[in-house]
């Protein structure tokens, strides 16, 4: 409880989180809802403007084409009435007696009002539509630009100097009698436009000027003012259709369209104001939509705040600190229905979770006191009990009974395997047997177990499985065996055995059989043939074939023999095999040397530059090495590489011999490890062999402790061997003194005195291997075998003396007869004495060491 | 117009070796070389039945345990077959068993041999059986 509620406190301190709350959220949306709606107010009031300019533009622009349309029509009205009339014949008649003359006005387009004269070309009036005027020979129009003219032209604004009106004046020549002439009133014209083109909400204005710039018309200003003025400032003559103030200031909006027949410039504006105002309505009832919407958006931003955002919050608050019930209360009333759903479900959550807790820490006070039973259970048991490592084998945890039972300080056995307390015979059957899944509880027995003192006991073991800090592991109590229990076992033992013995029988027999068969076969030829060559007379070329087979059979014999024999040792347990520490890759290549001998395909090799140190029996391993490569090239008639490699697999060293030969039927991968079995096909058949190799190497591995395989991926495609032998343990590699020898027998003398002197050994088969070994070790003196495979022993020397001085005694056993010269390169090399191998030699190498051993320390 | 005579005809009769060793081929082969027949060698059960049917020999000597077809299956074959009646047989066997001899000389076989064998006895058989 107290701890839940530290966890409590230490998150309502932590609200430093990273992160924006749900009300801040809510003001950001309101903001960003508000500055949208404005930025779309501000657009539709430029846009609607817009449009207000644009149709006040197309309007203006319209009315002046239709306007300057009616005013062409009017003057090509006068065209067509003036032209045949100057050249009618009865015009004449006219001139020639004026009283005949009937003329009068009609309204031309636009221009109601005006008259019609036929002038002669002294200026006096022949005939005119204004009866005032009446006709005579004073000349009216002296003086005007238009008279006496041979072309059509108009002219205007000017005054009438009949009526003193503004008009505009069409003259069209009679030739040799004068002019007809008209005279268009341009007052009334202003508000004409604007009757007949101006109606609209725009207030259109019509402004028509000459080309030099002179109004012809100011519908809206004092048109008797304005027309004929020369207007001083003409903006409209440069640049019509924008907006500009016009003649009396107010601002318009232009539409323009050019007259050429009278070289009139014709503008028409709207208001400018006006046309705004209209847009300005319409604008303001968007601004009153979007306002509308915007106020809608903040009314629901504001609910869903009350109803979901502020319920949370206050519930977020309350998870604090409550007690189941806070939640509900928190949120009553004003949530919405998930809200309200997710506060039950918290208060739901939080009663489970304090139930649990509760549960939690009572099965862990259990469990602590239950861990501590069985702790004083383990720890205090008369028996020895320990746990281990299910994979590893490692010890895990040992109790005093066992430290005191086996003579192993508990350090020492936290630094083994269960593999280290058996004897090393057991070693194969052991690892059969765990190799096995294990019942989760299992009694059985006798095992036989080491001590550290090299004695072995006959135990009762009960084990089961158990978990023991994440690993897999197996809880085990050894038990001596009683009388009792001794007696039952060996009743079961003594059934077993004659079971097994009826086995083994049945098994000899067809050994029996067929190793007669293999022993006949080679027989059947030396025999025979001896007899053809004692009997008969043969040719000397048959004589000498004869003989070559009676040799190669008898060898075959002898082979197989020797095989045979070997198996039964090795598969009787009775093959003494040595272990100690080598090295790998100085066997492979040794086995390379002696195959290379026979010279043939090449070998390659594939070794890591530093393979750890293996624990083997040198001599039967690298008979294994030596098999398979034999096998590798007999079975590669035609060829192919050879490759040998090695590396550290799962705590195993792993040797591969892969070649590119036959290979092997897939039927037959498990059996060529059987006694005589040989793979038996068209291409090998000429291929010899005795069909015991591979099940002597299989025994050796096996007895090692490892595993051997053959893998192909079919006839023709090659093969590839693999076996596994146990890494030397670094713990076996102390000693005062490194012998380095490969006689294991008079290595295990010399072991046998130098213990009796009180000095504990090392042992080396190879100079390789003992290379290594003084890298490794605080061995203080050596005992040197000079015949060594692979590296000699005097190369062996002179690469000690170079890494570790002359300090370390060297005495040197050897069956080599030294010449004077070798014995003084040795001399020089600083060893204490040679001797020559023979009886009693161990003792006298002993004494040597152990004297100079002792006066180093006396020295010191 | 023939120029030439015909060569003069010598009935041969054949004799059939099989053994998967070559050197007890050689033995064999050796052992009972004469002008009197020939001598064909075949180097497991397969071959030599095929030999058999193809040469139909007065006389084959089989060696019992060969890859492929075992000298026993083609005693079987050559037993069951009727036009094959009069071809003698003699099995060469490495096991000395009785069991192996009695079902050797049940499947109708002539003669049998166990290695290692003496060539004199060998000759002395091929001579009996040929004259069956």
């Amino acid at each position: 409880m107290t701890a839940l509620r530290r966890r409590h406190r230490g998150l309502k301190t932590g609200v430093d989180r990273k992160g924006w709350s749900l009300r801040n959220y809510m003001a950001l949306f309101t903001g960003v809802l508000i500055a949208v709606a404005a930025l779309a107010g501000l657009a539709v009031r430029g846009q609607s403007e817009m449009d207000a300019r644009q149709s006040a533009s197309a309007d203006a622009g319209f009315a002046a084409q239709r306007a300057a349309t009616q005013l062409k029509a009017g003057f090509d009205i006068m065209q067509k009435i003036s032209v045949p009339l100057a050249a009618d014949p009865a015009l004449a008649t006219v001139y020639a007696d004026p009283t005949k003359c009937g003329i009068s006005y009609a309204p031309v387009g636009v221009f109601d009002t005006g008259h019609i004269d036929i002038v002669r070309l002294d200026g006096s009036i022949v005939c005119s539509s204004l009866k005032s005027a009446s006709p005579g020979r004073s000349p009216v129009y002296q003086g005007q630009d238009w008279l006496q003219s041979s072309v059509p032209m108009s002219v205007g604004p000017t005054l009438d100097p009949l009526t003193g009106n503004q008009v505009v004046v069409f003259a069209y020549p009679v030739p040799g009698k004068g002019e007809i002439v008209w005279f268009l009133d341009l007052v009334p014209i202003g508000p004409k436009l604007e009757s007949e083109f101006g109606s609209g909400v725009h207030q259109l204005e019509f402004l028509i000027t000459t080309g030099d710039g002179r109004a012809v018309v100011a519908r809206s200003i004092a048109p008797a003012n304005w027309v004929g003025r020369k207007l001083s400032r003409s903006p409209f003559v440069t640049a019509p259709d924008t907006s500009r103030p016009d003649l009396n200031g107010t601002q318009r909006i232009y539409g323009h369209a050019p007259i050429p027949a009278a070289s009139w410039q014709l503008y028409v504006g709207a208001d400018q104001a006006a046309a705004l105002s209209a847009a300005d309505v319409s604008s303001n009832r968007d601004l009153a939509i979007i306002l509308a919407g915007v106020a809608i958006m903040l009314v629901v931003v504001f609910i869903v705040y009350q109803r979901i955002a502020e319920p949370v919050r206050r519930l977020s608050n309350v998870m604090r600190g409550s007690t189941p019930g806070d939640a509900v209360t928190a949120v009553a009333g004003t949530g919405a229905v998930e809200v309200t759903a997710l506060a039950e479900d918290f208060d739901k959550l939080m009663g489970t979770v304090k139930r649990e807790l509760g549960e939690r820490l009572r099965s862990e006070q259990a469990a602590v006191v239950s861990e501590r039973n069985y702790r004083m259970l383990f720890e205090g048991h008369p028996q020895p009990m320990w746990l281990y490592d299910v994979k590893t084998l490692a010890f895990l945890q040992v109790n005093d009974a066992a430290v005191d039972r086996y003579g192993y300080s508990r350090e020492e056995f936290l630094a083994m395997t269960i593999k280290d307390i058996r004897p090393a015979q057991d070693l194969p059957k052991f690892l059969e047997l765990e190799a096995l899944p294990l019942p989760a509880f299992d009694r059985s027995g006798p095992w036989r177990h080491l001590m550290k003192d090299g004695t072995v006991v006959e135990v009762l073991i009960t084990s089961h499985t158990v978990v023991f800090g994440g690993h897999d592991a197996r809880f085990v109590l050894a038990e001596d065996l009683s009388e009792s229990q001794r007696l039952e076992l060996e009743l079961n033992q003594s059934r077993a055995r004659a079971e097994a013995s009826a086995e083994l029988s049945r098994a000899k027999d067809e050994m029996v059989s067929m190793v007669s068969h293999e022993l006949r076969t080679p027989l059947a030829s030396i025999v025979g043939f001896a007899e053809l060559l004692v009997t008969r007379e043969v040719t000397p070329a048959k004589r000498t074939e004869y003989l070559r087979i009676l040799l190669q059979e008898g060898r075959r014999l002898s082979a197989l023999i020797n095989d045979f024999l070997d198996l039964r040792r090795i598969e009787g347990g009775h093959m003494r095999m040595t272990f100690a520490s080598a090295d790998m890759t100085a066997l492979i290549r040794r086995a390379i040397d002696v195959m290379s001998a026979g010279g043939g395909i090449g070998i390659e090799t594939r070794l890591p530059d530093i393979l750890p140190l293996v624990r083997v029996d040198a001599d039967s391993i690298f008979r294994v090495v030596a098999n398979l490569l034999s096998n590798a090239r007999k079975y590669s008639p035609n060829g192919g590489s050879i490759v040998v490699s090695a590396a550290v697999v799962k705590g195993m060293l792993e040797v591969t011999v892969d070649d590119e030969g036959l290979g092997i039927p897939s039927d037959a991968l498990n059996r060529v490890f059987d006694r005589f079995y040989r793979v038996d096909t068209d291409d090998r058949r000429g291929i010899k062999g005795t069909g015991l190799g591979l099940a002597i190497s299989k025994n050796i591995v096996e007895a090692h402790g490892g595993k051997i395989a053959a893998q192909s991926r079919g006839v023709g495609k090659g093969s590839r061997f693999q076996f596994t032998i146990p890494l030397a343990r670094d713990r076996a590699q102390t000693g005062d003194v490194l012998v380095v020898e490969d006689d294991s027998g008079f290595a295990h003398l010399l072991e046998a005195e130098l213990a009796g002197r009180g000095l504990t050994t090392i042992w080396a088969a190879d100079a390789e291997t003992a290379e290594r070994l003084m890298t490794q070790t605080m061995a203080r003196a050596v005992v040197l075998d000079l015949l060594l495979p692979g590296l000699s022993g005097e190369d062996f020397l002179e690469r000690l003396r170079a890494t570790h001085g002359n300090v370390i005694p060297v005495v040197i056993v050897t069956l080599k007869d030294l010449n004077a010269t070798q014995s003084l390169a040795l001399q020089k090399l600083g060893v204490i004495a040679v001797l020559q191998k023979g009886a009693g030699i161990a003792e006298t190498a002993a004494n040597l060491i152990s004297k100079s051993l002792m006066s180093e320390v006396m020295a010191s | 117009m023939r120029t030439t005579t015909p060569p003069q005809l010598q009935v041969l009769r054949t004799v059939v070796i099989a053994d998967d060793e070559s050197s007890m081929r050689l033995l064999v082969h050796a052992t009972i070389e004469s002008d009197e027949y020939r001598v064909v060698e075949a180097s497991d059960g397969t071959e030599a039945w095929a030999l058999v049917q193809k040469l139909r020999p007065s006389l084959v000597l089989l060696d019992v345990q060969m890859p492929g077809q075992s000298g026993l299956e083609v005693l079987k074959l050559i037993k069951d077959d009727p036009s094959l009646a009069s071809t003698r047989v003699i099995l060469l066997t490495a096991k000395a068993q009785e069991t192996d001899i009695e079902s050797g000389l049940i499947a109708g076989a002539d003669f049998y041999l166990t290695k290692p064998f003496s060539p004199l006895d060998l000759l002395t058989r091929v001579e009996e059986a040929l004259e069956l």
